[in-house]
């Protein structure tokens, strides 16, 4: 299979490239793969790319760790209490239906060209996905697993501890592939419509100079940094849900 | 191992005129059970046996104080049952183990709880997973067993906290036939001379019959009853894998299951009207 797929790979890169050269694609919308890998070199052994990816990883960091924080305390919360679910459920769907990329430039106004304005709209971003993710996964919890633990003993802290955050782990978990995404996505969306520094901020840059090298460039910077990122969150995965049955899929 | 709490006067379990009923989406009342009493002495193994729907998971879930009966008193050894009744452990008919614990760590769970330090847990717990001969799958998690083997972690993982009353619903149910009888014998010699009072739900009368000393008959749902109560005067220590040749259990079987027939058949064809009316 890598074998095919890879082979496809230099198939589908070779044809861009061939017909670029032939004139066939028009070079300046889509540029060569060849220059695309050439200007990823120089951005990476120039070092210019680095402080940018540092920029946008900080403010991708700090969204998805308070997203995920608040989403999980809220999850829990509202799971266990009926009242406050029923209380701020037509709220949460209110500011869920917002398309959330028409905070960016309110948010651009209340915090600022900085990281915060970022950290704030790819909050919006994870805080709901993992919410909702969380206020799911307490609710569908086994009811006999809850009441065998009862039977036994438990207190509130320690269902908490021993059936609730377990069972809900594996909702979370879905949704930490799409929540690290949209953290990621949230820090690039933001930069590119406001700011200093970052991966956005420099595609815009490359953008504003009709340099579609360097769009591409950030682009398959980005593309990388993500995929990596992707498989150490499915290392941890494996790990902590290491008590699942293999399913043969 | 938590010290065995005073025994104190009474039942082990006695449910006083307790009735359940629910409100249905249709605005309309659901009698799950009504007028239930039910008395058990400490130390007596006590079946209850009804067709499908009539209640039986409900009156456990009362002695348990997982549900709060409508009507009606519930006591355990003299004491009123208010939210779970602590002397008391539950073995569900579905799978209760913590899927994301490993089976010692299952077992132990009772005692950690309850405070004991995990080294004394865990040790207590091999004890127990060598009584019930699962002591090379301390490490395994529940789905990497088969299900008589989760059963048998069940059992420990109830046993372990020392109660004084084991409450069963249709534990064995989901087993073939084979484990379920070698598990019904490792039952009751774990029962035997423990002292503890046993509830049993079954819906199986030839099950009822060779563990219990006491078997009741629920009538029909829905706002079923018992409308039956026989003793089971077989001698113990019970074989149970001949006991169904025994005179005495062929007897019994034939007189109760005569009045559990009629229950069964209404319970049908109320099924069956049912569906009639749907159709």
């Amino acid at each position: 299979m890598r074998g095919i797929q890879l082979l496809l790979t230099v198939i589908v890169l070779g044809a861009w490239e061939v017909l670029g050269r032939a004139g066939v694609i028009d070079e300046f919308f889509f540029p060569l793969p060849s220059d695309i890998f050439q200007t990823v070199w120089v951005w990476v052994s120039s070092g210019f790319v680095f402080p940018h990816l540092w920029v946008t990883m900080q403010e991708a960091i700090l969204a998805f760790l308070v997203g995920a924080a608040v989403g999980l305390i809220f999850g829990f919360i509202l799971a266990r209490v009926r009242f406050l679910e029923r209380l701020m459920d037509p709220f949460l769907q209110m500011f869920n239906a917002l398309p959330r990329v028409v905070l960016a430039p309110i948010f651009l106004l209340w915090f600022g060209l900085g990281i915060w304005s970022k950290v704030a709209f790819g909050f919006t971003l994870v805080f709901f996905i993992v919410f909702f993710n969380t206020l799911e996964g307490v609710k569908s919890v086994d009811r006999v697993l809850v009441d065998n633990a009862r039977m036994l003993g438990a207190s509130e802290k320690q269902l908490l501890r021993h059936v609730f955050i377990p069972s809900a782990l594996t909702w979370i978990f879905s949704s930490l592939h799409i929540s690290v995404g949209f953290a990621i996505t949230g820090a690039v969306v933001g930069e590119y419509l406001g700011a200093s520094g970052g991966m956005g901020y420099a595609i815009a840059q490359a953008q504003g100079v009709f340099d579609t090298k360097g769009v591409f460039a950030g682009m398959f910077i980005l593309m990388i940094v993500v995929l990596i990122i992707d498989l150490l969150v499915n290392r941890l995965e494996r790990h902590l849900l290491r008590w699942r049955p293999v399913r043969s899929s | 191992m938590p010290a065995a709490q005073p025994a104190t006067s009474g039942y082990a379990v006695e449910l006083t005129g307790c009735t359940k009923q629910f409100p249905t989406s249709s605005g309309e009342t659901y009698f799950a059970v009504r007028d239930i009493d039910l008395k058990v002495e400490p130390g007596r193994f006590v079946s209850i046996v009804g067709p499908t729907g009539s209640g039986k998971s409900t009156i456990l879930n009362m002695a348990a104080g997982l549900l709060t009966p409508s009507v009606g008193e519930v006591k355990s050894f003299g004491e009123p049952v208010t939210g779970v009744n602590r002397r008391a452990s539950y073995m569900f008919q579905q799978d209760a183990l913590l899927p994301w614990k490993t089976v010692i760590d299952n077992v132990s769970l009772g005692l950690t709880m309850a405070g004991v330090s995990k080294a004394e847990a865990h040790s207590e717990s091999r004890r127990w997973l060598e009584k019930v001969g699962l002591k090379n799958f301390a490490d395994r998690y529940p789905h990497q067993l088969s299900g008589g083997m989760r059963k048998r972690t069940a059992i420990a993982q109830a046993w372990i906290v020392n109660p004084d009353i084991l409450l069963m619903d249709e534990p064995f149910s989901a087993l073939d036939v084979q484990t379920r009888q070698i598990m019904e014998n490792e039952l009751l010699q774990l029962w035997q001379e423990s002292g503890k009072a046993v509830v049993f739900i079954t819906h199986d009368l030839d099950e009822a019959i060779a563990l219990s000393d006491e078997v009741l008959i629920l009538g029909a749902g829905p706002g079923s009853t018992v409308v039956g109560s026989y003793q089971i005067d077989i001698p113990r220590p019970r074989d149970l894998l001949d006991i169904r040749d025994d005179p005495r259990f062929v007897a019994l079987h034939r007189e109760i299951w005569g009045r559990l027939k009629v229950e069964v058949s209404k319970t049908y064809e109320s099924a069956m009207a049912e569906e009639g009316e749907a159709a």
